[in-house]
């Protein structure tokens, strides 16, 4: 997973998150507009033929002062803790 | 924030199994389907060695028809991605070279099914290969693929109403999956899928369950249905601490 801001304001984030599909950036995004502070999220991904930007550029938008980059890493912890609970919940289950 | 998970079997066997997952959001049930299917890594040949083909099959045909032999997938950390295991075969003709024809030099990664046949020999053919079997995910290639038919429904929920006006033909109410009546599952297959023969004579409606949803899963041999949804949640954790210790720098 290689990142690499592509723009970046007080409550603006746009973050490239190289080698991720669907799969990671929609949990992600959901993640994120679940957080609070959060006033947008959203990831623009092209298809392989289009021969540009393929890599997912994620965008936050945060309200009240927070860093998106902490909002980020606040989602990322959040999903953390969903696929821990989901494996405790399957297994106990399993 | 603590998520409340709840998870239910409906269906349960090694390679096929219906469960409910309860307060899940649809953007976390489709990260762990769509890792079902394309980055839980799994056993596929990939490149063979023909010493003697002298079948009415072209090599690379008889590579890619080999390369789509599930094979069992050895537990997690046991193999990494470079690691190959070497399968031979050995058939003379007249007869029908199977996949369990295979003979691996690993007892972990083996033909998970012995029945799938490769191609059928006449008198005097012969197909001796030495195979390379690697470890790959679904995303690069379709035989890498371990979960085969995975999806899910929401649940849902039935309500019964009042009766049917006497004279009014009642019209076929089909809903397929899983529903909850009263907080009991019962798939609709035990119904035919048809709501009319569980409640003749009867309104129903039904409505989707928030949140719950309804995950069916199969897979190809390679593993159990257990491995492959914690192997696919696994991958997903892995990304996001990997995105967490990323953004921490």
């Amino acid at each position: 997973m290689e990142l690499r801001v592509t723009e970046s304001s007080d409550d603006e984030l746009s973050i490239e998150i190289g080698g991720e599909d669907h799969t990671f950036m929609n949990v992600l995004k959901g993640a994120l507009l679940e957080h609070d502070d959060v006033s947008a999220a959203t990831y623009d991904m092209n298809p392989e033929q289009s021969g540009g930007q393929t890599e997912p550029i994620l965008t936050i938008k945060t309200e009240g002062g927070v860093d998106p980059l902490d909002a980020l890493e606040e989602a990322a912890v959040n999903v953390r803790e969903k696929t821990t609970a989901f494996r405790e919940a399957f297994e106990a289950a399993a | 924030m603590t998520e409340e998970y709840d998870v239910e079997f409906v269906e349960r066997e090694d390679r096929k199994a219906r469960f409910l997952v309860r307060g899940v959001t649809p953007a976390f049930a489709n990260g762990i389907r769509r890792a079902m299917i394309a980055d839980v890594p799994t056993m596929a040949i990939d490149t063979v060695r023909f010493v003697e083909n002298s079948s009415v099959m072209f090599d690379e045909q008889l590579a890619l028809r080999l390369g789509l032999v599930p094979l069992t997938t050895p537990p997690e950390g046991e193999f990494t991605e470079d690691d190959t295991v070497t399968l031979s075969i050995d058939v003379e003709g007249p007869a029908t070279a199977y996949s369990g024809d295979l003979v691996s030099s690993d007892d972990l990664v083996q033909p998970a099914d012995e029945n799938v046949p490769i191609i059928e020999l006449k008198d005097d053919q012969r197909l001796e290969a030495e195979a390379d079997a690697v470890l790959n995910r679904g995303k690069d290639h379709a035989k890498h693929q371990g979960g085969v038919a995975v999806g899910y429904r929401h649940l849902q929920r039935v309500e019964v109403g009042d009766d049917v006006p006497e004279f009014e033909e009642q019209e076929r109410r089909i809903v397929r999956g899983v529903i909850e009546e009263d907080g009991e599952l019962v798939p609709t297959s035990e119904f035919d899928h048809d709501l009319t023969n569980r409640y003749p004579g009867k309104e129903v409606r039904v409505e989707d369950v928030p949140n719950a949803f309804v995950f069916h899963v199969e897979t190809d041999g390679s593993f159990t249905v257990d491995e492959l949804v914690t192997r696919a949640v696994d991958s997903i954790e892995a990304r996001a601490i990997e995105l967490e210790e990323a953004v921490q720098l």
